[in-house]
């Protein structure tokens, strides 16, 4: 009766597979306009970046003994430049980086 | 056995909930509907009714708990009243959009403020865009039956939609009427347990209910929804159809007729005021005035082609508002708008003005009714009406 465009189904009700540990039907990295940078010679693995993170963005890589950032789904909120208890993160602009996301050019 | 007892539109309710086997019900209590779930919490606590009774903190959280326990497959139900409903205002456009057969029980209320504990039906009104079915009852009986036909409707594979169920608040809900209770047996037949269909939740397929979706899939969702609309008027048809058969009724899907034959005008309303006009029609028919009433059983969804083929045989109709548009098409309320454009496409179309009555708690009278018929005797006699929209009770019938 009505043609929906391929790629834009929507499942009834609405639902979702439920994501495992990411969504990939809901990637926020393109709403930043300003990324995080972490200077690796200062951090000292204090995890605030880790704790105030509103979307989960840092987490611990054991491993390695670093914190890594998720670019796709950092809002630039920049919460994370406030909280670093030892300046080692600073605001840069995105649209300076080679993979920098044109914001908002597809919003969601 | 099928038996009769004497019930207030809320204790008939109750019942109704009782034999409709319900599986989580969410109260918080505001008069007049709350009546309703203290008869519930009764029958749950006297072993009766085996069903998860939850008090919510407030009307939010009651719709929530509700919107949650039909995603996990549940038949529910939750009731509210005049701020109560609109408190909740934020759940139901989820609740439909996620397909969820929801059932809410609205007991009228007019909206604060100042306070005014009075019946009006601009509380449950004010959400008719939400995706949900509604339709008011006129009496304890017809509330019974309602709340067990739109469990069958709501929950049909072709709709999945939430309801409300509406009824004046006092004038039905606390004013006991005769109530034929039929057997557990008939509500088994034309009642089925719930099946939810293959979005509900569980754990081996798990899914998101109630996801942030892209704005490009927003129109698509709301296209969904406009079609499950579309198919609902039959689904009516055949579920009002299977109910007058199994439980010996004799409802119209759509529109209820009282006297409406030879009849140059009619009244057209919705609600337990119709209890009154039918009243009034009786004894202006005795006087030689050839009235009749129409009284509409489900404003969503709007009967569009029923109301048009039937308005259509008249010459005057005088649509009574029981709730407020301030500032809408019609000055008035926002029945007459629906009604005027249903009859846009006919050729002949009958003249069409609205009373507002009923509102704030008040009685509409014997003679508000009586005026009423002036004001269309008039308006037929001139061959237009004087304009959309009079107060009944506050002003002269033009000449």
């Amino acid at each position: 009766m009505f043609n929906i465009p391929k790629g834009r189904e929507v499942p009834f009700g609405c639902v979702t597979p439920a994501p495992v540990g990411e969504q990939p039907m809901m990637i926020t990295g393109n709403w930043r306009e300003y990324r995080p940078v972490i200077d690796e010679e200062k951090c000292n693995l204090c995890g605030n970046c880790v704790v105030f993170c509103p979307d989960a963005c840092w987490q611990f890589n054991e491993a390695d003994d670093a914190v890594v950032w998720n670019a796709k789904y950092c809002k630039g909120c920049l919460i994370c430049v406030n909280e670093c208890s030892h300046d080692a993160l600073s605001k840069a602009y995105e649209l300076d980086f080679p993979d920098g996301v044109v914001r908002l050019e597809k919003p969601f | 056995m099928a038996k009769e007892m004497t019930l207030s539109g809320c204790a008939a309710a109750a019942q109704a909930v009782k034999m409709a086997k319900v599986d989580v019900i969410c109260s918080f209590p505001i008069r007049p509907y709350t009546a309703t779930m203290m008869e519930l919490s009764k029958m749950v606590a006297n072993g009766e009714l085996d069903a998860e009774f939850v008090h919510g903190e407030g009307e939010h959280a009651q719709l929530s708990v509700v919107y949650g326990a039909s995603a996990a497959g549940a038949r529910t139900f939750t009731g509210s009243s005049g701020v109560g409903v609109t408190y909740a205002f934020e759940t139901y456009s989820p609740i439909s959009g996620g397909r969820l057969p929801v059932q809410m029980m609205i007991a009228d209320r007019a909206l604060d403020p100042p306070g005014d504990f009075g019946s009006e039906h601009t509380d449950a009104m004010s959400a008719r865009d939400q995706g949900w079915l509604m339709g008011w009852s006129e009496n304890p009986q017809e509330a019974f039956d309602n709340h067990l036909i739109n469990y069958r409707i709501g929950e049909d594979s072709r709709v999945m939609l939430p309801q409300f169920v509406c009824q004046d608040g006092y004038f039905v809900s606390h004013i006991p009427g005769k109530v034929q209770l039929p057997d557990q047996a008939q509500v088994d037949e034309f009642l089925p347990p719930y099946r939810p269909g293959a979005h509900v939740l569980d754990p081996r397929k798990p899914v998101s209910h109630g996801p942030q979706i892209r704005p490009d899939q927003g129109a698509i969702m709301d296209l969904q929804r406009a079609e499950a609309f579309l198919a609902v008027p039959q689904v009516i048809r055949e579920v009002v159809d299977s109910f007058n058969r199994i439980f010996g009724r004799n409802y119209d899907p759509f529109l209820d007729q009282f006297m409406t034959e030879d009849a140059d005008m009619v009244f057209f309303m919705q609600g337990g005021h119709a209890a009154t006009a039918r009243h009034a029609v009786r004894h202006l028919r005795q006087k030689g005035v050839k009235v009749g009433l129409v009284k509409l059983r489900f404003v969503r969804p709007f009967p569009t082609q029923e109301v048009a083929e039937l308005l259509s045989k008249f010459k005057a109709v005088g649509v009574i508002e029981t709730s407020t548009s301030y500032g809408g098409s019609m000055s008035g309320g926002n029945l007459l708008a629906e009604v005027r454009a249903s009859l846009y496409d006919v050729p002949k179309r009958p003249l069409t003005t609205s009373f507002m009555a009923g509102l704030g708690g008040d009685v509409i009278p014997l003679h508000e009714f009586y005026w009423m018929a002036e004001v269309l005797t008039k308006a037929l006699k001139a061959g237009k009406v004087g304009k959309n929209v009079y107060w009944a009770g506050f002003e002269q019938a033009e000449a």
